[in-house]
């Protein structure tokens, strides 16, 4: 098994060393960028399977990073967030980041994350390679989303999101279940990054033209694929 | 005009001198006026002609003589006699009126009566007649009178101060006004930054001028900058002193996890990384509290309240549940009620008062939490079991850090004791009140806040 490439992009110098180190027996090589501008050209020079993202960068923002590299690319992505900063938290997933974590993190939490993201990003054959509802299509070899023709960028995060709710199309799927499917990780109290991902797929959704399905919302419970026959 | 002081020194200064200069112009035109009839009335032969008529006919000669006098177009002629009545029984003006009490009184040796209350100037008597039967015929001459001067002269100098008190209330008026309408802006704009809005400014508003209020309102734009600019600074002082503070501790607890590895799991580890946690949350609640301050960056929203306490409850059940505290959390929400606020502050203040409750709640004893309408406001209360504080330290408990003689311990290290301050911040910034009270077996908090219309 070939190591995995990760890159982080944080300014801490010492903190990255040390997470090279306790990834490294995961066969989890870690590189280090000091600055935004600096991880934007290892991003366009080499290939990575994930990037560590912090929010708190000197000079060009986290968020201005991310929404840089979502210009371009898919490639899954944790931000690093200051604990209580919510602002912050939802506003780098809405640019499409995969998942969050507040700093400072359980190393323990950030290796469980980056295994259940890249679990999740490596092709799956067990299942059916396409699903079709409504006029969505979604092949789920090659991780793509068509309605009439058109290809819908979703990164794998709300690709993954939307296969949950399409596989039981007209059934209330649990939050609970979709944080487990799809950030691989159990639902936590005040944790709404599934219902900003879910805003974000209707978002994309809509502005392809897409109104059946639509992503209902049972309140409190979770959200369902709505498939008008 | 450049300065107020000399807006208001000139403004005083005419209001006087107008008033000065009227009152003389007019009383010398009048005197002038008088003496000019007077002597025309002396150079034809109407006396030689009233005393022929006197002496022949008696009193009715003279009232005869009287009646024959040319229509006044420019003078009034008044014949009275010495019981004070006019010789055609004609109304006297009041100064004639006036003259004739004056000189009665001096006949029969009396003070003169004091002047009345209008101060009326007396009418000089052109001459007196002695009737064939020795009475006494006094002959006043007086100017004609238009409206205005009827009006001021028979209101004697009470005309004037009428006159003086309208142009200076116009001056006075002015002069209040160009004070009074910037100083009002100015106050709705102090009320506006002391309510957090620090972006009001005042210069605008008042206008370019260039008086002491032009450049008070110069000043106080000024000020309003570097208050905004201490505060932005502080902002971004708090933000950049969590940032710094969390970097070491993310180091910390990767290198605790190195060590876990090399020397397998110690109990001290364990503690090392719980303290960890405490301190990060610690922060935040810091960093939490500091932002509630004065502004919020959030948008102001429709919020549910009874949806908002379901969600919060639900959420602090499964959070407590996880922990494993036996305290169980009823809710009592089926009132419908909205309100106007900040979603996440007013969430923030909620979930700080339950997650207080529960922390403080002994191990069997329930939170009640209850959501009700009074009088257009809604009322969320929270009781808990866990024994009170002390009747003292009611309104101390939502300061920042304070902690209970009768709570210390355990629980109040875990809010960082900063949880009720939080909530007392966030309900301020939502316009209501928070205040907490000894239940029968706890501690009861209510936050009050006004209702969307």
């Amino acid at each position: 098994m070939t190591d995995s490439k990760i890159l982080i992009i944080d300014d801490d110098r010492e903190l990255g060393e040390m997470l090279k180190e306790f990834l490294a027996p995961d066969h989890l090589e870690l590189s280090a960028r000091l600055s935004g501008e600096d991880g934007l050209q290892a991003l366009q020079e080499e290939s990575w399977d994930l990037l560590i993202l912090d929010i708190m960068l000197p000079g060009m923002s986290g968020i201005d990073v991310l929404k840089e590299i979502r210009k371009s690319s898919d490639i899954p992505i944790i931000m690093l967030t200051a604990r209580g900063d919510d602002v912050d938290r939802i506003l780098g997933l809405e640019f499409g980041a995969d998942d969050y974590l507040s700093k400072p993190f359980n190393p323990r939490e950030l290796l469980a994350r980056i295994k259940a993201i890249m679990r999740r990003s490596r092709p799956e054959e067990k299942h059916g390679t396409a699903i079709a509802v409504g006029s969505l299509e979604l092949d789920v070899r090659s991780r793509r989303v068509n309605a009439g023709g058109e290809s819908i960028r979703l990164t794998g995060t709300e690709f993954e999101l939307l296969r949950c709710l399409a596989e039981s199309p007209g059934k209330v799927v649990p939050k609970e279940q979709l944080t487990q499917q799809v950030l691989g990780r159990r639902h936590l109290p005040y944790d709404r990054s599934i219902d900003t991902h879910v805003s974000n797929v209707r978002g994309k959704l809509s502005s392809a033209g897409v109104d059946n399905p639509s992503i209902r919302s049972q309140r409190g419970v979770g959200y369902l694929l709505l498939v008008d026959e | 005009m450049r300065s107020l002081l000399i807006r208001i020194f000139a403004s005083f200064w005419s209001i006087i001198v107008i008033t000065i200069i009227a009152a003389a112009a007019i009383g010398f035109w009048y005197a002038e006026r008088t003496r000019e009839i007077m002597q025309n009335f002396e150079d034809s032969d109407a006396v030689l002609e009233a005393s022929a008529a006197l002496s022949e006919d008696g009193r009715d000669g003279l009232a005869d003589w009287l009646r024959s006098l040319p229509g006044a177009a420019e003078s009034l002629v008044f014949v009275v006699d010495d019981n004070g009545k006019d010789l055609l029984g004609r109304q006297l003006p009041s100064p004639v009126r006036f003259s004739m009490a004056r000189a009665s009184g001096r006949d029969r040796g009396r003070r003169p009566p004091k002047p009345d209350t209008r101060n009326i100037r007396p009418a000089r008597p052109f001459t007196q007649l002695v009737g064939p039967d020795d009475r006494v015929y006094t002959i006043f001459v007086l100017p004609a009178r238009s409206i205005t001067t009827r009006w001021l002269v028979d209101r004697g100098r009470g005309g004037l101060v009428i006159l003086a008190l309208l142009v200076s209330a116009m001056v006075s008026y002015w002069l209040a006004r160009t004070i009074s309408r910037p100083v009002r802006r100015f106050r709705e704009s102090a009320n506006a930054i002391a309510g957090g809005n620090l972006d009001t400014r005042v210069a605008e508003s008042v206008g370019k001028r260039r008086d002491e209020i032009g450049l008070l309102a110069q000043d106080f734009d000024r000020m309003a900058d570097e208050l905004q600019r201490a505060w932005l600074q502080q902002t971004e002082l708090t933000r950049n002193v969590s940032h710094e503070l969390r970097s070491p501790l993310a180091r910390l607890r990767v290198a605790l996890e190195l060590a876990r590895r090399k020397t397998g799991d110690l109990v001290e580890l364990d503690k090392i990384d719980a303290e960890t946690e405490r301190l990060d949350e610690l922060i935040g609640r810091i960093l939490e509290y500091s932002r509630l301050d004065s502004d919020s960056h959030e948008v102001r929203s429709s919020i549910a309240l009874d949806e908002l306490l379901r969600s919060v409850v639900e959420d602090v059940r499964y959070e407590y549940g996880y922990q494993g505290a036996k305290a169980s959390i009823e809710l009592e929400a089926d009132t419908e009620c909205t309100i106007d606020g900040y979603p996440n502050a007013l969430r923030s203040c909620v979930e700080n008062v339950i997650r207080n409750a529960v922390q403080h709640s002994r191990d069997d004893g329930d939170v009640h939490v209850q959501l009700s309408l009074e009088d257009s406001q809604a009322v969320i209360s929270v009781e808990d079991q866990g024994g009170g504080v002390r009747e003292h330290e009611l309104e101390r408990i939502f300061e920042p850090f304070y902690r209970s003689t009768a709570r210390q311990g355990e629980a109040s290290r875990q809010t960082g004791g900063l949880g009720l301050a939080i909530a007392s911040r966030a309900t301020a910034l939502n316009g209501g009140t928070i205040a907490a009270s000894n239940a029968a077996n706890g501690l009861c908090v209510e936050i009050r806040l006004p209702v969307a219309d």
